[in-house]
């Protein structure tokens, strides 16, 4: 039997889950206005459902107050009924596939900002503002206390009617009651501050009133962080006694630990941990608290696979695991173990631009997955073609082409995928070079191994041609060759009279890294920055230049925290607000001329190297040279891929020298490796 | 001294050396041990003989007409010379019957002797060569001397034909006694008539292995006088034909096994001599010549070596094959389990197993509870004494399994589609004990069978569904002798019969890719159900194409009888094997109905066919997808 404990069931009060695996609450940001699961919401759980997933926890700090802001993680409201016909929908449509699905309910207290519908007054312990979000709060009185517990049943109670399998309160990333908790957060003096018992009292008192609103019987979990990394805040030990505390109430039918407090941008980095971070980096917080707890112990946090799934849970560390962002990579994981296609799994790399999004208030995108949330159009399953079987000849095999390959052959088409380097994965191979982020590697590995295992003709070191392409008789040509490195955009960088070097040349390894290193940054994603790490990390002194705000500016809220950890433990300068005039030699030296941004004030670095990253200018001789040959003049028509319905073009007759010609990804403009996967998967999933 | 008389005379004496030599012979029987039998089988030989037996030969029709002229005409012939000259009658009609009696043998053994030209190794040679020769000789003399009236014939013919009358007559009268290839013909006829299990005359398949009586201390076969007497007389019926050497799956895979030489072998061990004599295919690897025995010692290994027994997955394909309708793997099963029981010698994973099905209840050591977590959120019911079901649904060790687990997964779907009311057993299900008892584990058979007998007796279902031919011939078969009886069927037969009735709406199939089906050996050979999976196939509308070996002459996938567990090293694996038939069918999907045989076919590494059950054909063809 393989993965007898992650397959065995769990009793959680009356429920009994199939399996121990399960997607814990997160902000979706898929709620229709309003905080209502629509269709798209019921979609993206009904798929991991499907994919045969035990339970999921949905709705990640969903607020049960309306003096919460919802604006900007679009939860799902549990303020109002109306939310329970919704509700019901979306159980139905879950237990339909043998899964269970509980909401996260909460309130928020000071972890919000004001600015926002409904523009309220934040309440918090002691009104004490915090860092994140800027959140100004006022110190919570005696009856907006009772109010918001009152608010807690009556949420509960809609929670229940509405079909829900439970209902978990959330006491983590210093929420109202964990701001209770903590002594960062709660300087209060009368019987809600002071010593533990106090502290505990609001969170034993929601606890109650939800457990009368329910009944017995109902499944009620809670939530909570095992320790807040901050010498202010709540220790280990501490939240031990909590713990124990809250289990002891006997109201409590699980509880969910995660490790970190999550009130400053560097330990928020941690909740959702990233590449760089070790797997599973908090187990043994969870550990700890089940060494006190009877209740059982769920757990996630950087467990990306089964198998380590099944090693915590053998070795009596948790008895559940969270697989979030796993799910949102693969939401079929535990079906295709079962069916024993576990080598198709696609695998989270944590490379958080999931939740990184939603740190812009964007909806959860998965950079390696372009089906997840948009279940209603494409499809996490191709099946293949009733239609003519077509040659479809695809260049390039960055993340675009390898896509276009898998979803062309996956319909049932013959495809030749034409790669000029020796290996495939374009310009992930190279980001995949900076420290900590190797993991990128993963997203190539599986798109490696899938479009093999399809069948794909894989032609590597063969840069394309025309003739080459058109002696395939393709029926449809599609163009993913990408770019290059976008260095000459200003004469004065001196590129090309070897002044300077793109950051290519650098993670490629072609130019090795000299002394002292000024990086130029013009975009701020996370190339710029982790060409100047991989400088620094071998012994380099560096200073990154950028016309941005900020260091990284572009990479989000999990990511730049864990670069600047990275940059200032490596002595690495930051100036940002500077943009780079020219280059010039004097000696042996380089003269990197900078101009502020907003005093226009120049200033000269003297350096040994200077490295420029300023994204990419896309390869587009290929396309000219076959666009007049093609039926439909290499046009996408856009009206269809945006409505996700196929290219008029398809119904052309193709063959005999007669071919369509469509672009993805980079070599149209430069987007990044989710974009160039939608790209694909949206054009070929029709093909 | 005339013709005639000489005749005569030779008659009487031949019968009376067949009869020391029968004397003889029936000593040797008598070393086994008691066994009931009906002497009224003595009279059902004809039947038994013209219907029964001549069934399986027919397969060969070669064969099967010249045995008619061989035999036919040397019946007749002996018969016609009882009367003519054993009894004086000389009458010169009679003459011209024996004539022509002696023409049809001697046409017959011509035939025989042809095929001996060019004969496939499955025969064995030796006396068995020389036997076209001797019946032709005994035809031949015969026919010329009857054929001219005594007065006319010259003196050298004469001569010259009775020196071959005499011969052919040592080979038929001396065979019995001397253990020589005629023998067949009387142990034959006697074994016809006193079979171990006079069932299969009906019509029946009887295939349970009968129960050890272990608290009399009754511990198998250790030495050939522990077999019946009609047991060891069974063995002397065996012609040397091969048939069952050319359908054992071990002796194809190079495993050390040859059933024809295992019956040889007991046969020297009744009659106190070595296998010197064996002028057939060895056990692969195991050279002819060092083994010997006698009814008073002990088999293994003086006479069979251990791994000569645990080569054997019980498929029963020898048993389907053989035309004298010996039963090997009863023989087999009898030494294995005074191996286990006395010695517990089994190898490689066996003992292993054993001891998980002693501790657990479970082959795998898994604890029953976790028997049916695949079906937690499939909301299965389980069965509780007090509310009634109308199918039990048994899952077998096959739950364990993951891949199985899909198959399982299917049959459920299936069975909620068409609305049957059904529970499972939950951990109340012991394994059923099928693989200790093939192993030779009686007493750990006769335990889980009276646990689950005991479970299922305070349950109330109409009948038992099962996906797993190996519970299904344990409940079906072998439990109603312990006391446990029940109406059970495989999922297929179930499914057939609720297509049958309307109650499963079923669409085309998706599966275009060319398919096979392979017959479960438990499911076929054993239960007899050769045709509801293919019924359930034709109802998706998949056209199948059978293998060469395929229906009752099935090829094993290696997985019965406990054989992966023991896993005697070969020169080739059976399963292997199997799915080379099946490539050779041109199949890219093989239909099953068995976890065995999907576990065995999906271990082939390389290209192979994809193997699904019929439950999963059936589920993803459901006209209603949940």
């Amino acid at each position: 039997m393989r993965y007898p404990h992650v397959f065995s069931p769990l009793k959680l009060n009356q429920l009994t889950l199939p399996n121990r695996i399960y997607s814990t609450a997160h902000a979706e940001v898929y709620a229709e206005p309003g905080g209502m699961p629509g269709d798209r919401y019921i979609r993206y759980y009904e798929e991991k459902a499907k994919g045969g997933l035990g339970m999921a926890i949905c709705g990640g700090s969903s607020p049960v107050s309306i003096d919460v802001p919802q604006g900007s993680w679009r939860p799902v409201n549990l303020t109002t009924d109306r939310v329970i016909e919704p509700m019901a929908r979306m159980a139905e449509t879950c237990h339909r596939h043998g899964m269970k699905i509980m909401i996260q309910a909460t309130h928020m207290g000071r972890r919000s900002a004001f600015a926002g519908d409904p523009w309220p007054h934040l309440v918090s312990p002691s009104g004490l503002r915090e860092p994140v979000h800027r959140g100004n709060a006022k110190e919570i009185e005696i009856e907006d206390i009772r109010r918001i517990i009152k608010d807690f049943a009556l949420a509960a109670k809609r929670v229940q009617k509405s079909g829900f399998d439970g209902i978990e309160i959330s006491a983590a990333h210093q929420q109202l009651i964990d701001q209770f908790w903590s002594p960062r957060s709660n300087v209060r003096t009368d019987e809600w501050g002071g010593s533990l018992a106090n502290r505990m009292r609001f969170g034993i008192e929601v606890l109650k009133a939800v457990r009368d609103a329910v009944g017995r019987d109902y499944c009620v979990g809670m939530r909570m962080c095992a320790d807040e990394f901050h010498d202010n805040g709540l220790d280990h030990e501490t939240c031990k006694e909590i713990a124990q505390a809250m289990a002891e109430t006997g109201m409590i039918d699980f509880i969910s630990v995660i490790g970190s407090g999550a009130d400053t941008h560097n330990t928020l980095a941690n909740c959702m941990p990233p590449m760089a971070l070790p797997p599973e980096p908090f187990v043994k917080l969870a550990a700890g608290i089940k060494s006190v707890v009877k209740v059982p112990i769920l757990h996630a946090q950087g467990i990306r696979d089964v198998s380590q799934a099944e090693r915590l849970i053998a070795g009596g560390m948790i008895d559940m695991a969270g697989m979030t962002r796993a799910h949102i990579a693969d939401p079929h994981i535990l079906n295709k173990i079962r069916e024993g296609r576990e080598d198709q799994i696609r695998q989270c790399v944590g490379a958080n631009h999931c939740i990184d999004r939603m740190y812009l208030g964007q909806d959860t995108l998965c950079i390696q997955n372009a089906a997840t949330s948009r279940e209603a159009t494409m499809p996490h399953v191709i099946t293949p073609t009733k239609g003519v079987k077509r040659k479809v000849v695809v260049v390039g095999a960055g993340p675009a082409g390898l896509e276009a390959a898998r979803v062309s052959r996956s319909r049932g088409h013959d495809v030749v995928l034409f790669e000029r380097s020796d290996v495939v994965g374009g310009q992930i191979n190279l980001a995949a070079k900076a420290p900590q982020r190797e993991q990128m590697a993963g997203i190539v590995r599986w798109f490696d191994m899938e479009t093999k295992r399809l069948g794909v003709d894989l032609r590597l070191g063969i840069e394309a041609t025309k003739d080459m392409i058109l002696s395939e008789k393709p029926d449809i040509v599609v163009l993913a060759v990408g770019g290059q490195s976008n260095v000459e955009q200003i004469q004065g960088w001196g590129v090309k009279d070897g002044l300077a070097v793109s950051s290519w040349d650098i993670l490629s390894g072609k130019v090795a890294p000299a002394e002292s290193v000024l990086v130029y940054d013009g975009i701020s994603t996370h190339a710029g920055f982790g060409t100047a790490d991989y400088i620094a990390s071998r012994g380099s002194a560096v200073e990154i230049v950028t016309p941005d705000v900020k260091v990284a500016d572009d990479t989000g809220g999990t990511t730049f925290p864990i670069f600047y950890r990275r940059l200032y433990s490596q002595g690495i300068i930051p100036t940002p607000n500077h943009g780079l005039e020219r280059v010039y030699a004097e000696g042996n030296k380089k003269i990197a001329v900078i101009r502020n941004e907003y005093t226009n004030q120049l200033e000269e670095r003297i350096v040994d190297q200077v490295v420029i990253e300023n994204g990419i200018f896309p390869n587009t001789a290929l396309y000219w040279s076959l666009k007049d040959g093609s039926i439909n003049r290499g046009q996408t028509d856009i009206d269809t891929l945006y409505a996700a319905e196929p290219q008029p073009a398809l119904n052309e007759t193709t063959g005999d020298g007669k071919y369509l010609l469509f672009r993805v990804g980079d070599c149209v403009s430069m987007h990044n490796i989710h974009a160039a996967i939608y790209d694909s998967l949206r054009l070929c999933k029709d093909f | 001294m005339s013709i005639p008389l000489g005749i005569t005379l030779l008659f009487w004496l031949a019968t009376a050396v067949l009869v020391a030599g029968l004397v003889r012979r029936a000593l040797y029987w008598s070393s086994g041990q008691a066994a009931p039998v009906a002497w009224s089988g003595l009279l059902a030989i004809p039947k038994r003989y013209f219907v029964d037996l001549h069934h399986v030969v027919a397969r060969d029709p070669y064969i099967a007409r010249t045995h008619v002229a061989v035999a036919g005409g040397a019946v007749a012939a002996l018969v016609l010379v009882g009367l003519n000259f054993g009894l004086a009658l000389y009458s010169r009609t009679l003459d011209y019957a024996i004539l022509v009696a002696a023409a049809v043998m001697l046409t017959g053994a011509l035939f025989i002797w042809m095929r001996r030209l060019d004969a496939p190794s499955r025969l064995s040679r030796g006396g068995w060569s020389r036997l076209p020769f001797t019946l032709m000789a005994f035809a031949a003399g015969l026919g010329a001397l009857v054929a001219v009236p005594a007065d006319q014939i010259s003196g050298a013919i004469a001569l010259a034909a009775s020196l071959l009358l005499i011969t052919g007559s040592a080979e038929l009268a001396l065979g019995i006694g001397t253990g020589g290839p005629m023998k067949h013909a009387v142990a034959g006829l006697l074994h016809l008539a006193f079979h171990p299990r006079p069932e299969r005359f009906n019509g029946e398949r009887s295939t349970a292995l009968k129960a050890l009586n272990l608290k009399a201390s009754d511990f198998g076969i250790a030495k050939p006088e522990d077999f019946t007497w009609n047991q060891l007389l069974s063995f002397d019926a065996c012609v040397q034909c091969g048939k069952c050497e050319a359908a054992c799956p071990a002796f194809a895979a190079g495993q050390p096994l040859n059933p024809k030489k295992l019956i040889q072998d007991l046969v020297a061990g009744l009659s106190s001599d070595s296998d010197e004599g064996y002028a057939g295919s060895p056990y692969p690897g195991l050279p002819i010549g060092n083994h010997s025995g006698a009814p008073d010692q002990i088999i293994v290994p003086g006479l069979i070596e251990q791994q000569t027994l645990w080569s054997c997955t019980t498929c029963r394909a020898c048993v389907e094959e053989c035309p004298m309708l010996i039963e090997h793997v009863d023989a087999i099963v009898g030494m294995r389990r005074n191996l286990n029981l006395t010695q517990g010698s089994a190898p490689g994973k066996a003992t292993e197993t054993l001891a998980n099905l002693r501790e657990t209840s479970t082959q795998g050591g898994y604890p029953t509870s976790a028997r049916y977590t695949w079906a937690v959120d499939l909301d299965v019911v389980t069965a509780k004494p007090g509310s009634a079901h109308d199918v039990l649904l048994v899952a077998g060790e096959g739950a364990f399994d993951m891949r199985y687990q899909r198959t399982l997964r299917a049959l459920v779907k299936i069975l909620k589609a068409a609305n049957v009311d059904f529970a499972v057993l939950g951990d109340q299900e012991c394994d059923t004990g099928d693989i200790a008892r093939r192993l030779g584990d009686e007493a750990t058979f006769q335990n889980l069978a009276n646990k689950n007998i005991a479970t299922l007796n305070a349950l109330q279902f109409k009948r038992i569904v099962t996906p797993d031919p190996h519970v299904l011939h344990s409940l079906k078969n072998e439990y109603p002798a312990l006391g446990g009886k029940y109406d059970v069927s495989h999922h297929t037969t179930y499914l057939a019969s609720l297509a049958d009735d309307g109650k499963l709406a079923l669409k085309m199939s998706g599966e275009t890719r060319p398919l096979t089906y392979h017959d479960p050996c438990y499911l076929g050979r054993y239960n007899g159900e050769f045709e509801a999976p293919r019924a359930l196939l034709r109802k998706l509308g998949i056209e199948t194409k059978d293998m060469l070996r395929s229906g009752p002459r099935a090829r094993c996938c290696g997985g019965g009888g406990g054989a992966p567990l023991t896993d005697i090293p070969g020169k080739q694996r059976i399963p292997d094997m199997r799915m080379a038939d099946i490539r050779e069918a041109g199949a890219r999907v093989v239909a099953v109905g068995c976890p065995q045989c999907t576990a065995m076919l999906e271990g082939v590494a390389g290209d192979r066919a994809d193997v699904l059950d019929i439950a999963e054909l059936v589920a993803d063809a459901l006209e209603i997808q949940a």
